[in-house]
């Protein structure tokens, strides 16, 4: 068979296959348009989770009929004016969008500028142009898409189930809709309002704040951490979720890198790690970072969807998001955050099942202890009183002042506005991890030299990946060299481990250094020694404690970062509101 | 089968035999242990499928032959708590499949499994024979054991490696053992006929029930045979049969330094005592401490930002250029154990370099320590 030129219209259907692969693509994409054309309203609309229908419509430059007809053109943009790919200012810049979307689906667009005397529409179905024709609308832009894949029968196979696919494309408008608080977005499914954001107004930070309270949830916004940081011409700024507030998946977990959402790879893991030790297994933290970078220092053009980006400094940025979000986390400290208490709330209300008639033989004994010298001198205490001369709740000590311990484990406190119960094991085993920790982090670790060096074979990508972090693992312990392509040598490993399994500690950070960077699995692991040590050092359940051990463990998780939590990721205390217990007894 | 036998020698034959079996099993004859009687003997067989032991006893002469399985830790708990000078009667009940055991007034029946399942490991031939005195192997085994690799993935350290050698021209059989951090050798003179034997790896396992077995051997000897895959060692009515481990031991005489010429000779015991007190200080799990080598002393010390610091001084017969080194304190409290003689003799290279140690009374062992940085 000979070889020949492709016809465009396959060549624009085989591009489309990179760029339009779901419904969530196309809203993608128009609203990507529609931000760069300026817009300060976008709305948007699905018919049958938008497999049937993507509509777009927005306020902002609009198109003249000759952008129109270009417009639809592959490798047509206004984005690039000067040929410059290094300082991208938009969003899109690839002019592949709309011949992609015009492939695969019956693609109208409808667009007036602000100083033209009418509208123009156009249309491209399955590749075929029909227009431009004059037509009616305000200024701004309408790109409607329907009937998506009819084109690509193949490709209409692989979707989802409608519900999957609307839900993927609230998904995209959630995060372009974080990344610009400025912007009024709504999103409509076959005429349910799902998504209304309200442009905010006012500062960046306390914009961003509602934004995130309009999209994430009230919850997120009341519970999230203001990050602000900066390292050599790179800032981090944003909210994060303080510990306590989590998520089932990672779906949440928005990063912006120069105002463009992205999956990346890199940003995802330094959140993992700055969370590793706060959160349980399986749960995520809720993020809405941004990431603002020079030009040079970040390749966009990386992937046609632009979901991943790639840093000159990998090591660098991981770094320094781990930072700044460990550091926001300290400062957050002791916080259990609303999940702890929300469900303690519900588990302190009155059941109804509860008789409050006495039962016949409850009776006889409460007469029983009314009797002249009955019993043994009172109760034994379920809770050990103490004496009155306590200290005074103040506002300075927000765990309060410690009144009672219950069955020998709950520390009872009484702050100023309301009580707190404080688990002492879970507790004092965060204390004793984070002092470890920080003992740590202040000296080098101690490496026991190997008699034997050993030689571990890993891929030649690997290897090298492992051999460039050599100076990171060498400062936890561990010394590596190279030995050859496709092998490393191993000479220290981390006294803690003990005899430690060389061959699967080499390969699972050979893993975890290729996918991310960054030494830290091995970190990990010894955190994971200091957190055993920790668990048998620590204050057991079951030790009676006294008032001033307990004042001074309160005190003590007040000073020390991510006391909230113990090593597990279990709550370390429930704080409940006078005002809560006050609504258990129905007095508000 | 009818076994009347006196309970102080029934309970040390059946404790050798409870320690081969493991305590959780998943073929339910392995749990069991043989009883055969035969011409007045008993004869009482354990196996876990890698070591087997086979013990004969007298019994009184008026048992009956036959042969039974019954659960080991069950019989051997049973004729621990009965009174000591007892006589036991074990009868097999063939019909009810029960074992009844009898002792003064007290009567138990356990059930058995049949003789026919109890696994017997081949022997097979073992071409190489030779006989050892248990001093010899106890001594051994005792200096090399403490640095077995319990590190499963490499299978082939987790256990003493036994050959013939040569050293400064004396033919000795020689004993290694290795965790990769720390180096064991010792040596005894090579018996005869052992100078056939190809070097083999004795499990961990097998070490640790065979250094049971030597300390009742007293000073008698040890017939040792080895094949490919066995080896066997008989003393005094007892047979211990074991699997060798299937792989290459390390080329072990690289890594034991040649060149280390900074000498330093110290009080064993003075030592042993201060890194025992010093590595109190330090807290975390690798318990480092570090010697700074100085003319005439050694300083111990360990630091620890936690806990503190400490510092002991000893005397040490050394006269070379100061230097300071770190170890794991466990490591060197397992080697200053093994010495018996007065003086230690440790030879140095440099803090990155293996260093030796051993006893100066005692030119049969030598240690090689691996230093930590601290």
């Amino acid at each position: 068979m000979s070889i020949r030129r492709l016809p465009s219209g396959l060549v624009n259907r085989i591009a489309a296959g990179e760029v339009v692969e779901r419904p969530a693509a196309v809203v993608k994409e128009l609203v990507e348009n529609a931000l760069d054309a300026g817009a300060g309203r976008i709305d948007v609309t699905l018919a049958d989770g938008g497999r049937a229908m993507v509509r777009v419509a927005d306020d902002g430059r609009g198109m003249t009929a000759d952008d129109l007809t270009l417009a639809i053109e592959r490798h047509a943009t206004s984005k690039l004016p000067d040929d410059d790919l290094v300082h991208i200012a938009s969003l899109g810049f690839r002019g592949e969008a709309l011949p992609s979307i015009g492939a695969v689906a019956r693609l109208t667009l409808t667009s007036r500028t602000a100083d033209a005397d009418s509208a123009w529409r156009i249309q491209v179905a399955g590749g075929d142009v029909s227009g431009p024709e004059p037509a009616s609308r305000a200024a701004g832009t309408t790109a409607e898409a329907t009937d998506l894949f009819f084109a690509t029968p193949a490709r209409l196979k692989f979707l989802r189930a409608p519900k999957a696919e609307l839900q993927a494309c609230l998904d995209v408008l959630r995060r372009l809709a974080l990344a610009r608080a400025d912007v009024a977005f709504t999103l409509a499914d076959d005429g349910r309002t799902l998504l209304s954001a309200l442009p905010v107004a006012g500062g960046l930070i306390d914009a961003r704040v509602e934004r995130a309270a309009q999209v994430i949830g009230r919850d997120f916004a009341r519970h999230a951490m203001t990050i602000q940081a900066e390292r050599e011409g790179v800032t981090l700024s944003g909210h994060a979720s303080a510990p306590g507030y989590d998520r089932a998946n990672g779906l949440a977990q928005n990063c912006f890198v120069n105002g463009r959402p992205v999956r990346d790879p890199v940003l995802l893991a330094a959140c993992r790690a700055a969370y590793a030790d706060i959160l349980p297994r399986g749960r995520f933290p809720a993020t809405a970072l941004f990431l603002d970078i020079p030009a040079e220092e970040v390749d966009v053009n990386v992937h046609p969807a632009k979901t991943e980006v790639r840093f000159r400094d990998a090591g660098l940025i991981r770094g320094f998001v781990i930072s700044s979000l460990k550091h926001a986390l300290g400062r957050a400290g002791f916080q259990t955050g609303p999940a702890a208490s929300g469900a303690a709330l519900g588990a302190w209300r009155p059941e109804a099942r509860f008789d409050p008639r006495p039962s016949g033989a409850a009776v006889g004994r409460a007469y029983a202890f009314q009797e002249p010298g009955a019993g043994f001198g009172g109760l034994p205490p379920s809770a050990r009183p103490e004496p009155p001369a306590a200290a005074e709740p103040s506002p300075e000590h927000p765990l309060g002042a410690a009144r009672a311990q219950l069955h020998a484990n709950y520390i009872v406190a009484q702050t100023a506005t309301g009580i707190v119960l404080v688990d002492q094991h879970a507790a004092h085993e965060r204390l004793v991890y984070e002092r470890l920790k920080a003992a740590r982090a202040r000296g080098e670790v101690p490496s026991q030299m190997l008699l034997i060096p050993e030689v571990v074979e890993i891929d030649a990508s690997a290897a090298a990946a492992l051999v460039a972090e050599a100076p990171a693992l060498r400062a936890l312990g561990l010394t590596v060299e190279a030995f050859g392509p496709g092998a490393v040598l191993v000479r220290e490993t981390p006294a803690a481990l003990g005899e430690a399994d060389v061959q699967a500690l080499i390969r699972d950070l050979a893993d975890e250094v290729q996918a991310s960077g960054g030494a830290e699995p091995l970190s990990e692991r010894l955190d994971a020694v200091a957190a055993t040590i920790a668990c048998h050092g620590s204050v057991r359940s079951g030790r009676r404690l006294t008032q001033p051990e307990m004042d001074a463990l309160l005190r003590e998780m007040e000073a020390t970062p991510n006391s909230g939590r113990c090593n597990h990721g279990r709550p370390t205390y429930i704080e409940l509101d006078i005002a809560d217990i006050e609504r258990l007894f129905h007095r508000r | 089968m009818k076994l009347m036998i006196d309970r102080n020698a029934l309970l040390r034959t059946l404790s050798h035999a409870q320690s081969v079996v493991e305590r959780r099993n998943t073929i339910p004859i392995l749990a069991n242990v043989k009883l055969d009687v035969a011409n007045g003997q008993l004869s009482v067989a354990a196996t876990d499928m890698e070591i087997g032991l086979v013990e004969i006893t007298a019994a009184d002469p008026a048992s009956e032959s036959g042969s039974a399985t019954a659960p080991a830790h069950t019989l051997h708990d049973i004729v621990r708590k009965l009174p000591e000078g007892s006589q036991v009667e074990l009868v097999l009940d063939a019909e009810a499949e029960r074992m009844i055991v009898r002792a003064g007034r007290s009567t138990f029946q356990l059930a058995v499994l049949p003789t026919a399942d109890f696994p017997s490991l081949a022997d097979g031939d073992m071409p190489v024979g030779f006989n050892m005195a248990a001093r010899d192997l106890r001594l051994l085994i005792d200096r090399t054991r403490f640095a077995i690799s319990t590190e499963e993935t490499r299978y082939y350290l987790n256990g003493i490696y036994l050959h013939p050698a040569e050293h400064d021209g004396v033919s000795v059989l020689r004993a290694v053992a290795t965790d990769g951090h720390r180096l064991a050798r010792a040596e005894a003179p090579l018996p005869d006929g052992a100078a056939e034997m190809s070097g083999v790896i004795v499990p961990r396992k097998t070490v640790g029930e065979l250094r049971k077995l030597l300390d009742e051997a007293g000073d008698g000897d040890v017939a040792v045979s080895v094949s490919e895959t066995k080896i066997r060692f008989t003393m005094d009515g007892v047979i211990l049969t074991s699997k060798l481990i299937d792989g290459a031991f390390p080329d072990y005489e690289r890594v034991i330094p040649v060149g280390n010429n900074k000498f330093a000779q110290l009080d064993r015991q003075a030592f042993k005592d201060a890194v025992d007190r010093v590595s109190t200080i330090s807290t975390e799990k690798s318990r480092a401490v570090k010697l700074a080598l100085q003319p005439g002393t050694i300083t111990v010390s360990a630091s620890n930002a936690e806990a503190g610091a400490a510092s002991e001084e000893i005397e040490a017969d050394y006269d070379d250029t100061a230097m300071e080194i770190g170890f794991n304190s466990r490591y060197l409290l397992d080697i200053a154990n093994q010495m018996e003689g007065d003086i230690a003799e440790l030879a140095f290279a440099d803090p990155a370099a293996p260093t030796i140690l051993r006893d100066k009374a005692d030119a049969s062992a030598l240690y090689v320590l691996m230093p930590m940085r601290v």
